[in-house]
């Protein structure tokens, strides 16, 4: 009997010492929530080659040295876009794949419910590009955030123009604002017009639109009616597409196009909509052509295995990953409490291994990135190039002011 | 004044084209008493091959007509020998055959998602010459392609309505739509009349989804935007009518040019589904339907 519990017990400790450290060194699971389906899936699969590139160089290198080279799993789900998809499958990714952090969720309006899902579970949620402010607003201890908000981003914007109209004696007065109808493109119109008063420039058009629509034709005939000077976006890629299609067809005339990163980041706008892409503004974060060596190297071997330049928002979740990655590494733990604690007072700066973001990586108490900001990039010749501020441009990079009209191009 | 006839000639064009969309689904429904969830999947297919006819072989999407729409007649033909008719026959004497319905439902989502994985998810536009032109009337200017759509929009429905009106096919398609039990015990082999109103409305989408593809984009769910439509111009014009189909989306492109001139294109959106509901209660049976269902 004695003997039997004695045998029982050492074979219960040999398993846990066979079974302990193999599970250290196993693997580390990070979740990704992106929409690989519907309208915005062009977006999503780029995010998802950003963080899938940065994995495959982290595991090469061997992995996380503090837990003993654990290498790191994605385990990817797709929010198709919609938020009800995006609440369940965050709870799936915590409560049955047993992830230690998620990332995600590109669309503002998946996002936001999503991170409540991480806050309840007390898991990290890295946010490393969706726009809205009231993500980081609401006083969340799991929920950080690497890129800009749309509140930084519309002062950045309507600041750029006013200061470029006071340096080339070309000023832009009105303004015409047109934007999908969700949540990112409605916080960034109530920005737009926020600053705008504080610019003193007049909105003329204030248009929403719902993202897949058949034609956009009529937003584009109101667009001739009300000739504002500059045009601001924030499209997704189809109603880009249609859009700028419209305003060449439409022969309409504004001095500055600006967009919000989105669909006029994404590279595939420029191969469907060809010359019209040319002399817009993008106000993105970061591009491939930037002068920071470390992000035109990393570019190079992106082009190398997936054919295209990293977009944008490619870029910011493979900066995402290191972070995360150097998080779990100092953390030396995988338990998501720990993660958070490093998250939240970790400092990365550009130039770092992994950080191809222009600006630095620090957290403020309420998960806001501190450091964010934008940089503003135009088409010109169908390539986009990196315009200002200056000591992020490339030298000979010039900024055309104001666009030429159509019967001069 | 001018800028309204211009944002009303402009409803017109894009409706007549949100008409032919319809078109096929009308057809189907008012023959087999089915509702085709895969409609814009068909539509999204055809745009793909003229898509790849553009790019393939550099022929112009107006002419890839001459091989999209046979392409599509046999695939709508064959989607209903091989998926549609099975299902039928198999609840033929079921009181509420639900079947089809769902068997649409999930060739809508697979064949979607077969397309995702084939094709990417990028969203790729045909270059033509026409593309960005327009035609000049004075101040106004109106798309060419989306001009030629119409023109090829009025012809497809006006042809398929003399068809349906003049051909002795035709004339056994409409009395299987009428009474198929009547139609079957005069001689009419029903399936084979199934058969080719499938194909017939797969055909218009050939039409559609070529002349589509110079002015959108081509994606996996580009046929998904024209199908909600679809179903809202097919309920307002009366299921199973083909010139209700085109008025109804004419109506439609008229009421989302102009409302969205006044309210916001968000707003105007809406607008249509609220119409939509409105005919629902006042009547059901839309502007050209039957009141009794026959």
């Amino acid at each position: 009997m004695r003997r039997a519990n004695i045998l029982f017990f050492s074979l219960l400790l040999a398993c846990a010492l066979a079974v302990g450290p193999a599970a250290a060194q196993d693997t580390v699971k990070i979740g990704i929530l992106l929409p690989l389906s519907g309208p915005a899936a062009p977006i999503g699969v780029n995010s998802l080659n950003g963080h899938k590139m940065a994995v495959e160089e982290i595991n090469a290198g061997g992995g996380i040295p503090s837990l003993g080279g654990a290498k790191i799993e994605l385990v990817v789900a797709d929010s198709g876009g919609d938020p009800k998809n995006g609440l369940t499958q965050a709870e799936r990714l915590i409560t049955k794949d047993n992830v230690v952090s998620i990332m995600g969720a590109y669309q503002s309006s998946v996002t936001y419910p999503s991170t409540q899902v991480a806050e309840k579970y007390e898991v990290p949620y890295i946010v490393p590009s969706s726009y809205k402010p009231e993500i980081t607003e609401r006083g969340f201890k799991y929920t950080f955030r690497v890129c800009l908000t749309t509140d930084l981003a519309g002062r950045e914007q309507i600041a750029f123009m006013e200061r470029m109209g006071r340096l080339s004696g070309k000023p832009v007065k009105t303004l015409g604002l047109i934007y999908e109808n969700s949540d990112w493109g409605i916080s960034s119109a109530e920005l737009w017009k926020k600053y705008a008063k504080d610019f003193n420039l007049e909105v003329v058009l204030d248009e929403s639109y719902p993202s897949n629509s058949t034609t956009l034709d009529p937003v584009v005939r109101k667009l001739k009616q009300a000739k504002p000077d500059a045009l601001l976006f924030a499209s997704y890629t189809s109603d880009a597409i249609l859009l700028a299609k419209g305003i060449a067809q439409q022969k309409i005339n504004p001095m500055v196009y600006m967009g919000t990163a989105g669909g006029h980041a994404d590279p595939v706008f420029i191969q469907n909509v060809g010359d019209a892409s040319n002399y817009y503004f993008d106000l993105a974060e970061t591009s491939p052509d930037i002068d920071l060596p470390i992000a035109r190297e990393t570019n190079e071997k992106y082009k190398k295995v997936y054919g295209e330049d990293m977009s944008d928002d490619c870029i910011k979740c493979y900066t995402s990953t290191y972070v995360l990655a150097k998080a779990i590494e100092i953390a030396a733990s995988t338990d998501p409490k720990d993660i958070r604690r490093v998250l939240a007072n970790i400092f990365m700066i550009p130039g770092q291994k992994g950080i191809i973001t222009p600006y630095g990586i620090q957290f403020d108490e309420k998960g806001q990135n501190i450091h964010a900001r934008g940089v503003v990039i135009q088409t010109l010749n169908q390539k986009r190039v990196v315009v200002y501020p200056s000591e992020l441009a490339l030298p000979g990079a010039t900024i055309v002011w104001p666009t030429p009209g159509w019967d001069q191009r | 004044m001018e800028f309204f006839l211009e944002i009303l000639i402009n409803g017109v064009l894009t409706g007549s084209l949100y008409g032919l969309t319809a078109l096929g689904l009308t057809l189907v429904f008012g023959v087999m008493k089915i509702i085709n969830f895969a409609h814009g999947t068909f539509l999204m297919v055809c745009m793909y091959m003229t898509y790849g006819l553009g790019v393939g072989f550099g022929l112009d999407p107006y002419l890839c007509i001459i091989l999209v729409v046979p392409a599509a007649f046999v695939l709508g033909y064959l989607s209903q020998v091989v998926f549609v008719q099975p299902v039928l026959k198999a609840e033929r004497d079921v009181r509420e055959p639900v079947g089809v319905l769902l068997l649409t439902a999930g060739l809508w989502i697979a064949v979607n998602n077969l397309f995702l994985m084939l094709f990417g998810a990028n969203f790729r536009s045909l270059k033509t010459p026409y593309s960005d032109q327009v035609f000049e009337f004075g101040q106004m200017l109106i798309s060419r392609p989306l001009f030629y759509a119409f023109v090829f929009s009025l012809g497809a429905t006006a042809i398929l309505a003399l068809f349906l009106r003049h051909t002795h096919m035709g004339r056994a398609i409409r009395v299987v739509g009428q009474d198929r039990e009547a139609a079957s015990l005069m001689g009419v082999d029903i399936y084979r009349i199934y058969r080719i109103a499938f194909g017939l409305g797969i055909a218009t989408l050939g039409v559609a989804g070529a002349i589509i593809t110079p002015m959108l984009y081509v994606h996996p769910f580009a046929g998904d935007i024209y199908d909600i439509r679809a179903f809202v111009i097919v309920v307002l014009g009366g299921l199973g009518s083909v010139p209700g189909a085109l008025l109804g989306g004419i109506i439609i492109g008229v009421i989302e040019s102009v409302a969205s001139q006044y309210l916001t294109m968000s707003w105007a959106a809406a607008l249509i589904y609220m119409i939509f509901l409105l005919v629902l209660f006042v009547r059901p049976q839309g502007i050209f339907g039957f009141e009794k269902d026959s």
